[in-house]
């Protein structure tokens, strides 16, 4: 890790903003950082920490001074051993892989995929208030994306159900070199070497999404040696970012029935309750940039070469930005949030995780009155935030 | 500032002043000019913010790239020649007098 000496005029903090209690309840940690400034040094990590919401925003949408091409994982050993997709890559080389990316997962590829996705919640939601009891977890956060979405990308069979341990490794090797990460580096190898010798052509599911990457490379698309790690575009994220969302959107309206009674009468308003949930509670609590050049982002001088985390979780609880922004408040529809991100790495599946959100919630909001939390266990994770489990009653 | 004309439900012509640097989508959305919506936050991902550009600074625009005419083919209301993301409009001083007919269907 390269630890850059702090220009003189930027504050300074000796938090550690990864102990487990930190990233169990980073709330508190979040705030003092943002009022000491639009980006503090962290002493214990060697890296900038960017917090208010406009300075995240800003960052996120100035890709040229803010670059990800060196990895937006903060450490030099994911960076180095991820090097090639397309969340770790700038400009021209950037976009035409995003382009074939997010072929799929436009509003129009996913429309012939909405009735699909809605008779599956529908039957998923029936068998679960029949039930009466169920962890928001496993039985209902998981199956969507495990069930359709690990289909339509399409990878071999042999390895896939390894691929919620990869999806919640390849985010823990995403923080700083702590024990966390350490731990995880093993199996993002693992990841990583089925992602080159599995995930190829001849094994894709014919018609998937993982296929028609090969495909636009043989078109000449997209340069064939990044097809293996365009593999992994697909693989981690379409899973625990989704996952962790709807099992806290569970949590949120457990502890809120108020704000569930306003969707109970008046469905429309969902859209914009998955907004407020992924303000309060947004599945990816951060990642990095590297700076290209020496820049100021609100008054604060960055020099080139230091690495700064954009915390989407903390902008998103600026109260710069959001008015009481610890109330969860479904009527306020925050669609500027950074929950996705923002600029030309925004989340390219946000169409897709919506949708499944979108089409669980109006199920359950047609049957369950009240969400009830049994027990609850949060996951332990450097940047995702969620739960490991949550057992919930519902009453019908 | 700038001022900006949306022309909502293909007839109703509204002018705000538009503050440089925010988006045609942004200041549509802080003014509530109708049903312009800018579900994915004016990142080119969601294509509710679609307008057609009628008169004006027309020449000012940027060009349409390559993610936001991707985006363009997924629009509700049919894409046309002079169809733009009205997320990727940044707002500057020579978009005084701009007018955009705001497509009726967005969602
Ligand atoms: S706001 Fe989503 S495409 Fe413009």
């Amino acid at each position: 890790m390269t630890v850059s000496t702090s220009p003189v005029d930027i504050p300074r903090s000796s938090l550690d903003v990864f102990t487990d209690a930190a990233l169990l309840d980073p709330w508190a940690g979040y705030r003092e950082l943002r009022d000491q400034g639009p980006v503090v040094f962290l002493d214990r990590y060697g890296m900038h920490a960017a917090t208010r919401y406009s300075a995240v925003s800003h960052i996120l949408r100035t890709p040229d001074v803010f670059i990800s091409g060196e990895g937006v994982m903060m450490n030099d050993e994911s960076n180095q051993m991820i090097r090639g997709n397309t969340l770790c890559s700038d400009g021209e080389e950037h976009a035409t892989s995003r382009g074939v990316v997010v072929k799929p997962l436009t509003p129009k590829a996913l429309r012939p995929l909405q009735e699909e996705i809605r008779t599956q919640a529908r039957d998923l939601v029936d068998r679960l208030t029949a039930r009466g009891q169920f962890d928001a977890v496993t039985d209902l956060a998981q199956y969507l994306p495990v069930t359709i979405v690990s289909n339509l990308v399409g990878l071999p069979e042999e390895g896939r159900e390894r691929m919620l341990l990869w999806a919640s490794e390849s985010f823990n090797s995403c923080g700083p070199l702590n024990e966390r990460a350490l731990n995880s580096f093993p199996v993002l190898g693992e990841m990583v070497e089925y992602a080159t010798t599995q995930a190829v052509p001849g094994k894709l599911k014919p018609g998937s999404w993982a296929e028609a990457v090969f495909l636009a490379a043989d078109r000449g698309e997209v340069a064939k040696e990044r097809c293996p790690m365009m593999m992994m575009d697909y693989m981690g994220p379409s899973l625990d970012t989704t996952i962790f969302a709807i099992s806290s959107a569970v949590w949120l309206f457990a502890r809120h029935p108020d704000q569930w009674d306003l969707i109970r009468q008046n469905p429309s308003l969902i859209p914009g309750a998955i907004n407020e949930v992924l303000r309060m509670e947004s599945p990816l609590q951060c990642f990095s940039r590297k700076v290209a050049v020496d820049t100021e982002v609100d008054g604060v001088a960055l020099e080139a070469g230091s690495r700064v985390i954009t915390y989407y979780g903390a902008a998103n609880r600026d109260e710069r930005q959001y008015p009481e922004p610890d109330r969860f408040d479904i009527t306020r529809n925050p669609t500027d949030h950074l929950g996705f991100g923002a600029g030309p790495h925004a989340c390219v599946g946000m169409n897709l995780a919506r949708l499944e959100m979108r089409s669980l919630f109006e199920e359950l909001a047609a049957k369950v009155e009240r969400f009830e939390v049994l027990s609850e266990t949060r996951a332990l994770n450097n940047v995702l935030r969620g739960f490991a489990s949550l057992d919930v009653a519902v009453h019908v | 500032m700038p001022k900006i004309t949306y022309i909502v439900d293909g007839q109703t012509a509204v002018t705000v002043d538009a503050a440089v640097g925010n988006s045609v989508m942004q200041v549509a959305v802080r003014n509530d000019v109708g049903s312009i919506v800018g579900e994915c936050g004016g990142n080119a991902m969601c294509a509710t913010c679609h307008v057609y550009v009628e008169e004006g600074p027309v020449d000012s625009l940027p060009a349409v790239s390559a993610a936001e005419s991707e985006m363009l083919d997924c629009t509700l209301s049919p894409r046309e020649s002079n169809s733009r993301l009205s997320c990727q409009l940044p707002v500057t001083d020579l978009y005084d007098g701009l007018v955009v007919r705001v497509a009726q269907e967005q969602v």
